[in-house]
């Protein structure tokens, strides 16, 4: 068991001093080796969850295991991949790749060579040297990537990673993703709201209620088979059979949140 | 306009002005004891070149520059960072900040004066306290900015408080300190030439402050005639030191942030 969530729940202060439950009585598990993506309607809470794992946050009430530890502070045993840009503009693509070994102490050089052998993996050899400014953003993702993979950590959380790209690329990105997912086997932890994306790339696609105080309320094995290509997948038809069952529930819970806000 | 039309309307603009500046002079609608005359002062400013007397003012004013520079920036930084980190630290001297800050700094001059002595010292120290604050809120806003995603992905990274501080948050605010590079350096400058205007024995705000005792407007204009060319000379290194420091950062887009 790669990651246990018992009963969290998580608050927030609001601006006009109000507290606001962005979740509660939320139960998850997440197999190792498993790659499970959350999904819900806007503002359920699917960030909260994952802050909660990598240890940002830290739960009200309830518990987060990781390898059947109790979690404290910040997970040593998972990266995150978010869905801002978070590359040090200051450093080169190589230099942003090294940073999670150069903060294991890994010396210069070694870091270094792993690093160029890590922006080969993701398709960015011959781009060592450039700033981030000087990279698409599909390419600043593929940097982000390698400097979550680099140091190897057992579990990746993934914060809507490809929202801001277009849809050719993230089509690429995604088959890269799940490449590279596929000889590594990470646990992985995926949050989107693009319900396509999820069945495309999960085991598992956990569907959450809407906010406040947001709960997963429904679990979907996707047992399609692997290796997928997210562009082709969609076509099979247990693909489509899927999607209609998850799209019925995730509109009731859609149709909750707008009702929520008055929409 | 194109560059060089813009370099040939500048340059006789500059003609002009000088042409004009001489002409009155000769016939006596400028009086040369209080405006002096072009040639006179080109005449002054080659005479001390090639006598060589201006290079130990010059130099003098070069030194405090670059020690008021320095020590006000290290100051700055330190302070920034600290109270960045602590916001308790800001909250507590933040009414102290805004009246040291607020005060006419050229009222320190006296009294640095009788601290210091008339040597470099109390000029350093009076162009610290001019760059001082520049770098402090420069320092304290880069440090305080950065993206908290980006503090997120370095802790997730396994980064130490260390490492934050080393990676992250120096390289932030220098992004800040860089861009009022300009300025400080500037103030450090000021500092240099006010403090030596009202109390010293050497530098370029000395000489200016000799002649204008001694109502010799022609030394003064040519102690402000080397003084611009010293300040072009700082201008044009601190750029190439500019770009060379920022060259990660897409072009057109490192005008100083606001």
């Amino acid at each position: 068991m790669a990651v246990r969530l018992t009963g969290c729940r998580r608050s927030f202060r609001t601006r006009s001093g109000e507290t606001y439950v962005a979740v509660d009585g939320v139960d998850l598990t997440v197999q190792s080796g498993e790659f499970v993506s959350l999904v819900g309607p806007t503002g359920c809470g699917k960030t909260t969850i994952l802050n909660l794992v990598a240890g940002l946050l830290a739960p009200d009430a309830g518990r987060v295991e990781v390898f059947g530890e109790p979690l404290q502070g910040i997970n040593r045993r998972a990266t995150y991949l978010f869905q801002q840009d978070v590359l040090l503009p200051w450093k080169t693509a190589e230099e942003n790749v090294m940073l999670g070994l150069l903060f294991r102490r890994v010396p210069k050089e070694t870091a270094r060579e792993r690093a160029r052998a890590w922006l080969a993996r993701v398709g960015l050899r011959g781009f060592e040297d450039r700033y981030p400014y000087q990279l698409s953003g599909g390419m600043r993702k593929r940097v982000a990537l390698a400097q979550s993979l680099i140091v190897n950590p057992e579990i990746l959380l993934m914060d809507e990673p490809f929202a801001a790209l277009d849809v050719q690329t993230r089509q690429i990105m995604e088959n890269d993703l799940l490449r590279i997912w596929q000889e590594e086997r990470k646990t992985v932890l995926f949050v989107t709201h693009d319900l396509d994306e999820a069945i495309a790339l999960s085991d598992r696609v956990v569907l959450l209620s809407a906010g406040p105080a947001a709960r997963p309320v429904a679990e979907f094995p996707i047992d399609l088979p692997r290796p997928r290509d997210v562009a082709e997948v969609r076509l099979d038809p247990r693909f489509q059979e899927v999607y209609g069952r998850i799209w019925e529930r995730l509109r009731g819970e859609v149709l909750r949140t707008y009702a929520h806000r008055g929409i | 306009m194109s560059g060089s039309t813009l370099r040939l309307v500048q340059a006789a603009v500059f003609v002009a002005f000088i042409a004009a500046w001489e002409t009155l002079s000769h016939l006596r609608v400028l009086d040369p004891f209080f405006f002096s005359r072009p040639s006179a002062i080109a005449e002054r400013v080659a005479r001390w070149v090639v006598t060589g007397s201006i290079y130990l003012h010059i130099y003098v004013t070069t030194v405090e520059t670059i020690l008021a520079f320095l020590t006000g920036s290290v100051l700055g930084v330190v302070v920034g960072f600290l109270f960045a980190r602590w916001t308790w630290l800001s909250r507590v001297f933040e009414p102290y900040i805004k009246v040291a800050n607020a005060l006419p700094r050229i009222v320190l001059a006296p009294i640095f004066t009788l601290w210091f002595g008339l040597g470099i010292l109390s000029k350093v120290a009076f162009g610290v306290t001019l760059v001082f604050f520049v770098v402090f809120f420069n320092t304290y806003q880069g440090v305080r900015e950065v993206d908290r995603s980006i503090l997120y992905n370095a802790r997730m990274l396994g980064a130490s408080d260390r490492d934050l501080v080393r990676h992250v948050l120096l390289p932030s605010a220098l992004v800040w300190i860089l861009s009022s590079l300009h300025t400080s350096v500037g103030l450090a400058l000021v500092g240099a030439v006010v403090g030596e205007y009202l109390g010293s024995a050497r530098g370029l705000g000395y000489l200016i402050q000799q002649a204008e005792a001694l109502f010799d407007t022609t030394g003064v204009f040519a102690g402000m005639v080397v003084l611009s060319g010293f300040v072009l000379v700082v201008d044009a290194v601190v750029a190439a030191l500019e770009r060379r420091l920022l060259r990660w950062k897409p072009p057109g887009l490192a005008e100083e942030p606001t």
